[in-house]
C-alpha cells in the first residue's frame, strides 16, 4: 500500500517508476480485483432491472449505494495496466451497448451505435451500425465480420475484432502497446455525466501522436479518446454520449440469423518478392508486418511496398519508379494521416499513416538499397 | 530597393514612419507580389486557414474535377480477377472528389514548413540498379509553388497518383488485420484451450 501512495504522488512527473510498481502489486490487487468484477456484476444487473426511463435516477442512485465499494475499488486500480485489463475484460465479456461520436478535424461529427454481447451458448456477437446517411452495419458473431453498405454486395471476412473508430488494439490487447508507449494515470474528470479515470497515452520516444483516455470508475467503459499531435492539438476525438451494461445480450442480436451472412472471403495470400531496399529508421516498437510488390488498384501502377506497425498506427511505405510516380516532393495531410512523397534518385519514396511529418520524414530519408542477392 | 522591402516589412508589422510606402505599393507591381507573399507566409507561420492567395488553386481544381468523374473509378475489367479488391474497393469512392481538392491546399501549406530544414545527404539506390542515383530533394517552398496552375490534366493526374496511394493505404491496413487474424487462426488451432 506504500506503494500505492507513492504512485500517487509521482505519477504525474515520474511515470518511469510505475511499471516497477506494476510488478510489486500485482500479487496483492488479485484479491481487490476478483471483489471489484463481483461488484461490478451486481451493479449490472441492479442496472438492467430498472429499465433506460428511470435509468438516469437509478444510476445515480446506484453510484451513491456503492460509494464504499467505489472506494475500494479505485484503490485497488492504482496503475494503468489494472485500468486497461479492466476494460479489456468489460469489452470482451459483458453485454453493453455504446452510443459514440467520432470527430475529425475538418470533418463532420460521425456518430455510432456499438452493442456487444456474449450469448447463452458462449458466442461473442457484436454490432457496430453507422447512424447518419445511408449508414453502414458490420455485424461479428465470433471470428466473422460481415459487412454491409450501400451499394455494395455483402461481404463477410475473418476477424475477431469489428474494424471501427476506436483502436481494437486498445480495447482488446493493451499489453501489446507497452513496447511502443507508456501510460501514465493523470487524474480524474467527468465525462459524459460520469466520474472518470483519465489515462494519457505517450510514444516512449514522442515520435507518434499521443492519446487522451478516459474511462468510466464504475464500469471500467471507455468514455472518450483523443488524439493529439505532438503540440499537443486535437486531431481526432471519440466520445461516448450514452452507455449501459446488461445483464443479458440486447434482444437485437436474437434477431440476426448466422446462416443468412455472407460467407467470409478467402484471402488470397500475397507473393512475396524481395525488394533492394530497407528502411533503417523505425520509431520504437514498430515492426514491418507486411511485404510485397503489387498493382495499385486505382492506376495500376506497380509498387514495391511495406507496412510498419505499432499495434496502433500502420504506416505504408511505397518505392516506385520515378518516370510512374509523382516526379516532385509533397508533403500533405490527409484527414489525421500524413502523405511525404520523395525523390530519390530513380525511385520515388512514398511514406503514409497517421504520424507526424517528421517522423515520416525520418523514415523515408533512412531508406537505403541491399544487396540481397543470397535471396 | 532593399530600402522599400524594409518599409514594407515595417508597414506590415504597422511601423511605417509614413504613408509613402502605400504609394510605392500602389505603382509597383513588383512590391505588390511581394505584398502578398509576405501575407501568405506570415498567415501559414500563424497556421491560419485562409491562406488567401493560394486558395485560387484548390477553386479552380475543384471546378476541374467536377467535370472529370473518371478519376476515381476502379478500372473494374482490370481488376475484377483478384477477389478482394472488387468488394473492398467503395472508400475510394467515398473518399472522392472533395478529399481530393483539400489535399492540394494542404500540400502547399505543409510545404512551407519544410523550408528551412537541411537537405538529407544519404544516398540511396533501389533495386535493379546498382550505385548511388543521387540524394534526396528537400521538401521545399518553391516546389510545392510550382505546381503548374494552368495545366489541369497534370495537376490532376498528380491528385489521381496520390489518391491511388491514399486508398491503398486504407485497404491495406484493412487488409492487415484480416490476414493477421487468419495467421493467429491457424496457430491458434492447435493450441487454443
Amino acid at each position: 500500500m506504500r506503494c500505492n501512495q507513492f504512485v500517487l504522488l509521482i505519477t504525474g512527473a515520474l511515470s518511469i517508476f510505475t511499471p516497477f510498481c506494476v510488478h510489486a502489486q500485482s500479487r496483492d490487487s488479485s484479491l481487490p480485483t476478483s471483489l471489484e468484477s463481483n461488484s461490478l456484476e451486481s451493479n449490472n444487473q441492479a442496472k438492467s432491472a430498472t429499465e433506460s426511463a428511470t435509468e438516469r435516477e437509478t444510476k445515480t442512485d446506484t453510484v451513491k449505494q456503492t460509494e464504499p465499494a467505489l472506494e475500494r475499488e479505485t484503490n485497488a486500480l492504482q496503475t494503468p495496466a489494472q485500468w486497461l485489463q479492466r476494460l479489456q475484460s468489460l469489452i470482451s465479456s459483458a453485454n453493453y451497448q455504446v452510443s459514440f461520436v467520432q470527430t475529425t478535424v475538418g470533418k463532420e461529427t460521425v456518430p455510432y451505435l456499438w452493442r456487444h454481447g456474449v450469448l447463452d451458448d458462449g458466442t461473442e456477437v457484436e454490432q457496430l451500425n453507422l447512424q447518419n446517411g445511408p449508414g453502414r452495419e458490420l455485424i461479428r458473431v465470433d471470428g466473422i465480420v460481415s459487412v454491409f453498405e450501400p451499394d455494395t454486395q455483402p461481404y463477410s471476412i475473418r476477424s475477431r475484432f469489428i474494424n471501427g473508430p476506436i483502436p481494437n488494439i486498445l480495447l482488446h490487447n493493451p499489453q501489446k502497446l507497452l513496447e511502443s508507449y507508456e501510460f501514465v494515470l493523470v487524474g480524474r474528470a467527468r465525462v459524459a455525466g460520469r466520474s472518470a479515470q483519465q489515462i494519457r497515452i505517450v510514444s516512449r520516444d514522442n515520435t507518434r501522436f499521443g492519446y487522451q483516455l478516459w474511462l468510466d470508475e464504475e464500469s471500467g467503459m471507455l468514455l472518450k479518446l483523443n488524439m493529439l499531435d505532438l503540440q499537443g492539438a486535437l486531431l481526432e476525438q471519440i466520445q461516448i454520449s450514452a452507455f449501459s451494461v446488461m445483464a443479458s445480450p440486447s434482444p437485437y442480436f436474437a434477431r440476426i440469423n448466422p446462416s443468412s451472412l455472407p460467407e467470409p472471403i478467402m484471402m488470397a495470400s500475397s507473393q512475396s518478392r524481395a525488394h533492394g531496399w530497407e528502411v533503417n529508421y523505425l520509431p520504437v516498437g514498430m515492426k514491418e508486418v507486411k511485404r510485397d510488390t503489387r498493382r495499385l488498384a486505382l492506376t495500376g501502377q506497380v509498387v514495391e511496398y511495406k507496412m510498419y506497425s505499432d499495434g496502433l498506427v500502420d504506416v505504408s511505405v511505397y518505392v516506385q519508379p520515378i518516370e510512374d510516380a509523382l516526379g516532385g516532393d509533397i508533403a500533405l495531410r490527409n484527414e489525421v494521416s500524413t502523405f511525404l512523397t520523395l525523390k530519390a534518385g530513380k525511385a520515388q519514396v512514398t511514406v503514409l499513416g497517421e504520424i507526424p511529418l517528421q517522423t515520416a520524414k525520418a523514415i523515408a530519408t533512412s531508406i537505403s538499397a541491399v544487396n540481397n542477392s543470397n535471396d | 530597393m532593399t530600402q522599400q522591402q524594409e518599409k514594407l516589412s515595417a508597414f506590415m508589422d504597422g511601423e511605417a514612419e509614413d504613408d509613402k510606402i502605400i504609394d510605392a505599393i500602389k505603382h509597383d507591381a513588383e512590391l505588390q507580389a511581394k505584398w502578398q507573399r509576405y501575407h501568405v507566409i506570415r498567415g501559414t507561420m500563424r497556421k491560419e486557414a485562409s491562406v488567401a492567395p493560394e486558395m485560387d488553386i484548390t477553386a479552380s481544381i475543384a471546378a476541374a474535377l467536377a467535370d472529370e468523374p473518371a478519376i476515381v473509378a476502379p478500372k473494374e475489367s482490370r481488376w475484377r480477377s483478384i477477389p478482394i479488391i472488387g468488394n473492398v474497393v467503395p472508400f475510394a469512392t467515398q473518399s472522392g472528389q472533395f478529399a481530393v481538392a483539400a489535399s492540394v491546399a494542404l500540400a502547399v501549406i505543409l510545404g512551407v514548413q519544410h523550408l528551412n530544414q537541411p537537405a538529407p545527404s544519404e544516398p540511396f539506390m533501389t533495386a535493379p540498379t546498382a550505385g548511388p542515383q543521387g540524394g534526396l530533394a528537400p521538401v521545399s517552398l518553391e516546389q510545392t509553388r510550382t505546381l503548374p496552375r494552368n495545366d489541369m490534366n497534370e495537376v490532376l493526374e498528380k491528385k489521381r497518383k496520390i489518391n491511388a496511394l491514399i486508398a491503398d493505404h486504407e485497404q491495406q491496413i484493412k487488409l492487415k488485420q484480416v490476414q493477421a487474424e487468419e495467421e493467429e487462426k491457424a496457430s491458434d488451432d492447435t493450441n487454443r484451450p
